[in-house]
C-alpha cells in the first residue's frame, strides 16, 4: 500500500478542453484549456478570483460548465473516474466528530475500497503522515497542520490515479511543507497526476516540475519550471557594497530594477543592454561583491504573465 | 435501547447487500472496471455512518432517555392516581345489616370505586374524619348519610356518585323491607337480569374512536426527525465536508443515505417508545391504549413512514441552503406550517363523529395526508381504496419533491457565506 508503484491501466493525463463557466454577469472560466501529464507535480497558480478553485471543482463535478469538458485519459470525466481521483478542496472539510482514522477509513470506503484494505491503507497513510498516535482522536481537537495532514490522507487513501489538491501548503510550517511536497513528489514520480495550487511561489518552484498560470478564467502561461525560468530577458543579480537601495542601477537605459533585497538587486536587461556597461556602472559606484547572471524566478514568471 | 435499533440496522444492511448480490450477479462485468460498487452499497455506507455516528451522540442517548422517562411517567403516574383514587372509605356509625352492606357494595360497584368500611364510635368522630378526608361519606345507623360538601346537581365527581347511587339503594332496601321482602328476596331482586332489545333498524357499524395520543406523536415525531435530517445537511456544508463527499458520490446519493440512515434511526427510537409503552403499559394495567384499534395503529405508523419520507426530502433542501442555526430556525418555520395545519385539522375532527368535506380532502393532499388521513381510519370514514389512493398520490409526490430537492440541494449546499435564496436555487 505504502509503495506506490506504477500501475498503467491508473495513468493518464487529465486534459481540460475549452471550460467555460458564468456566474450571472461574472465570466469565472472563459474557455480554459490545458493539461496534465502523468509523472509530473504540477503547480497551478493565478491571483485570487482568477477561476483556479471553481476549475478544480469542475473536474469532479462541483460545477455546471456552460461548455466544454473534462476528459481523463482519453474519456470524458464521469462519476466512475472520479471514484478513482483524490480531491483536497481548499476550504478543508472533515466531520468535526468523527475520530481520525474511522473518517479516513469511510472515505476510502465510499471511494470503492473494501473494509479491510480501507483499514490498512488508514494505517499506512497515517503513519506516512506521522499522526498514527491521532487515530482514535476527533477532527476538531488536532491541530491546524495535522488536521491538513489528516485532509490529505483522505485525498489519497484510495492512492488515486489523479490527485488535485487546492492551496495544500497554506498555513503550514516548514516540517509541514517538507512532509506533503515529499508526499506528492513521490506520488507523481509513480506515474500518477497530481496539480496543486498555491500561493507560495517559492515552494511551488521547488515541488513542480511544470506550471499553469491562469487570469480571469483564461490560461496565460503553461510550461515546464526550467524553460520558463531560462527564457525571457536576461537577469544579473549584483550587489554593492554600502548601496542597500540600488540606486546605482536605477536610470541606466534598458535596465529595470525587479527587486532589491538587502543591497542584492536583480536586474532585468533589454536585449540591446551590453552586461559589462552594467559591471561598470556598478563598479564605479563602490566594491562590487556580487555579480552573477540568474534564472527567472517563478515569481518574475508570475509577475510579468499577469503584467 | 441499541438492541432495537441495532437488530433495525442489520436488517437494512442485509437487505442492501442481498439486492446488491442479485444486481451484481445479473451484471457480472461492472464489477470489474473501476472497481466500482453498486449505488445501493454507497447508499448504504452513507446511512451506516448515519446510524453509527448517532447512536453514538451522547444528545441522542440522552434525549431518548428522557423520552422514555417522560413516557413512562405518562403511562405509570395516572395509574397510580387511579388506584388511589378507586377505593372509597365509607363510615359507619352505628349498626349497619348485612343487606344494607351489600347495597351499599353494588352501588361502589355501579360507580366503579372500591369500598371500604370505617367503624365509627359517634357522629362528632365521623364529621372529623369527613373534614379531614380520612372518609368520603358517612352512613349513620343505615338510615342517614352525610357528606363534607354537597356537589350541585350533575356532578360527575366520584364520591358524589357514589353518595347518590348509596342513597337511592338504601332508600330502596328501606322501601323494600316496608312492603314485607325479606332479605333473601330483596337479594334475589339486586340480580334480576335485564330485557333483550331489538331495534327496527340495524345499528351503525361502532367506531373505534381517533386515538389522541397518535395525532400527537405522529406530529411530534414528524417535526423532530425531518429536523435532524435539516440540522444533519446543514452541519455537513458547515463543516465543508460535502466538498470531499461531492467529489466522489451523486448529490442524490448522499441525500437518499442520508434520509435512510436517520430513519432507521428515527424509526428504531419510534418503535422503541412505542413497544416501550406498549409492554410498560401491559405490565402496569393501564388503559391508555383503550380505544386504538389494531388498524389505526397500523395507519398511524404508515403514514409515520410516508409522512417522514416526503417531509425529510424538503428539509434537506432547506439544509442545504443554511449554514447557520439561527438560519435554521427561518428556514424551518414554513416548512413546518404544512405540518403544523395537518395537526391542528386533525386534533379538531378527532373530538367530532363526522368529517368535513374540508377535512376529507386534506387527507388526500400529500402534505396535510400524514397527520389527517389516521383520522378518518379512526372515525371509519375512508374506503380501504380511498387509504391506497392517497398513499399512492404521497409517494408519487415524494419521487417528484426528491428529484426537486436534489436540484436545490446541488446549487445550494456548494454556496457558502451567506444564506441561500430560493430565487437562487430555483431559478435556471
Amino acid at each position: 500500500m505504502s509503495d506506490l508503484t506504477v500501475d498503467p491501466s491508473t495513468t493518464g493525463t487529465l486534459e481540460l478542453r475549452g471550460l467555460t463557466r458564468r456566474f450571472g454577469g461574472v465570466t469565472a472560466l472563459d474557455d480554459l484549456s490545458f493539461s496534465v501529464p502523468p509523472g509530473q507535480v504540477v503547480g497551478f497558480l493565478g491571483p485570487n478570483g482568477a477561476g483556479k478553485t471553481t476549475t478544480m471543482r469542475a473536474v469532479f463535478g462541483l460545477v455546471d460548465l456552460d461548455a466544454g469538458a473534462v476528459v481523463w485519459a482519453g474519456q470524458e470525466v464521469d462519476q466512475r473516474h472520479r471514484r478513482r481521483f483524490g480531491y483536497m478542496p481548499e476550504e478543508r472539510g472533515l466531520y468535526p466528530n468523527m475520530l481520525v482514522g474511522e473518517q479516513i477509513e469511510y472515505l476510502g470506503r465510499l471511494h470503492g475500497m473494501s473494509a479491510h484494505d480501507a483499514t490498512v491503507a488508514t494505517t499506512t497513510w497515517l503513519e506516512r503522515l506521522d499522526i498514527a498516535d491521532r487515530a482514535l482522536s476527533k477532527v476538531e481537537a488536532l491541530s491546524h497542520g495535522n488536521q491538513q495532514r489528516v485532509q490529505l490522507a483522505a485525498a489519497l487513501i484510495h492512492e488515486p490515479s489523479l490527485v488535485i489538491l487546492d492551496e495544500p501548503l497554506a498555513g503550514l510550517d516548514p516540517a509541514g511543507i517538507d512532509a506533503i511536497g515529499g508526499v506528492l513528489r513521490s506520488l507523481a514520480a509513480s506515474g500518477r497526476c497530481v496539480i496543486f495550487s498555491s500561493h507560495q511561489l517559492d515552494q511551488v518552484e521547488d515541488l513542480c516540475e511544470s506550471v499553469v498560470i491562469i487570469d480571469h478564467g483564461r490560461l496565460v502561461v503553461t510550461g515546464e519550471v526550467d524553460d520558463l525560468a531560462n527564457t525571457g530577458p536576461r537577469r544579473l543579480v549584483v550587489r554593492v557594497e554600502g548601496d542597500r537601495d540600488a540606486a546605482w542601477a536605477r536610470g541606466i537605459d534598458g535596465v529595470t530594477v525587479s527587486e532589491v533585497s538587502v543591497g542584492e538587486a536583480r536586474l532585468v536587461l533589454d536585449t540591446r543592454v551590453d552586461s559589462d556597461d552594467v559591471l561598470r556602472r556598478a563598479m564605479q559606484a563602490g566594491r562590487v561583491t556580487e555579480y552573477v547572471f540568474a534564472r527567472r524566478k517563478l515569481s518574475e514568471v508570475f509577475r510579468e504573465a499577469l503584467s | 435501547m441499541k438492541g432495537v435499533l441495532v437488530a433495525l440496522v442489520v436488517v437494512v444492511v442485509v437487505a442492501l447487500r442481498l439486492w446488491r448480490r442479485r444486481t451484481t450477479s445479473r451484471d457480472p462485468g461492472r464489477r470489474a472496471g473501476l472497481g466500482l460498487e453498486s449505488m445501493s452499497s454507497l447508499v448504504g455506507l452513507i446511512a451506516a455512518r448515519e446510524v453509527r455516528e448517532r447512536l453514538r451522540g451522547r444528545i441522542f442517548k440522552v434525549g431518548t432517555l428522557l423520552i422514555l422517562l417522560v413516557v413512562a411517567a405518562a403511562i405509570v403516574i395516572p395509574v397510580i392516581h387511579h388506584s388511589t383514587t378507586a377505593t372509597q372509605r365509607v363510615g359507619v356509625v352505628g349498626a349497619l345489616s348485612p343487606i344494607q352492606s351489600e347495597a351499599i357494595l353494588v352501588s361502589g360497584s355501579n360507580v366503579g370505586v372500591r369500598i371500604e368500611f370505617v367503624d365509627l364510635t359517634s357522629v362528632a368522630e365521623a364529621q372529623r374524619g369527613l373534614r379531614q378526608g380520612t372518609v368520603d361519606l358517612v352512613v349513620i345507623d343505615g338510615h342517614h348519610l352525610v357528606v363534607d360538601r354537597a356537589d350541585g346537581a350533575g356532578s360527575t365527581s366520584t364520591s358524589t356518585q357514589l353518595a347518590d347511587s348509596v342513597a337511592r339503594n338504601l332508600g330502596l332496601v328501606d322501601a323494600m323491607l316496608a312492603v314485607g321482602l325479606t332479605p333473601h328476596q330483596i337479594g334475589q331482586l339486586a340480580h334480576s337480569s335485564t330485557l333483550t332489545v331489538t331495534s327496527l333498524t340495524k345499528a351503525k357499524a361502532p367506531v373505534s374512536g381517533v386515538s389522541i395520543i397518535g395525532i400527537i406523536l405522529l406530529f411530534v415525531m414528524l417535526s423532530q426527525y425531518n429536523t435532524w435530517v435539516l440540522i444533519g445537511v446543514m452541519e455537513e456544508k458547515t463543516s465543508r465536508v460535502v466538498e470531499v463527499l461531492l467529489a466522489t458520490v451523486r448529490p442524490v446519493q448522499l441525500l437518499a443515505g442520508k434520509v435512510i440512515g436517520i430513519g432507521t434511526v428515527a424509526f428504531g427510537q419510534a418503535a422503541l417508545i412505542v413497544v416501550f409503552a406498549i409492554v410498560l403499559g401491559k405490565s402496569v394495567g393501564s388503559n391508555f391504549l383503550q380505544g386504538t384499534a389494531p388498524l389505526e395503529l397500523v395507519s398511524t405508523l404508515v403514514w409515520l413512514v410516508l409522512g417522514f419520507a416526503f417531509y425529510s426530502w424538503v428539509y434537506a433542501a432547506a439544509g442545504s441552503m443554511a449554514e447557520r442555526q439561527d438560519q435554521v430556525q427561518s428556514l424551518a418555520l414554513p416548512l413546518s406550517l404544512p405540518i403544523l395545519f395537518g395537526y391542528i385539522m386533525a386534533l379538531t375532527a378527532a373530538g367530532t363523529q363526522s368529517a368535513s368535506t374540508f377535512f376529507k380532502v386534506l387527507a388526500y393532499l400529500p402534505p396535510t395526508a400524514p397527520l389527517t388521513m389516521p383520522v378518518l381510519v379512526g372515525l371509519g370514514q375512508v374506503t380501504w381504496w380511498g387509504f391506497v389512493l392517497s398513499a399512492i398520490l404521497t409517494i408519487a409526490s415524494t419521487f417528484a419533491v426528491a428529484r426537486l430537492a436534489g436540484k436545490i440541494y446541488r446549487r445550494a449546499i456548494l454556496r457558502t457565506g451567506r444564506r441561500v435564496r430560493w430565487k437562487e436555487v430555483l431559478s435556471r
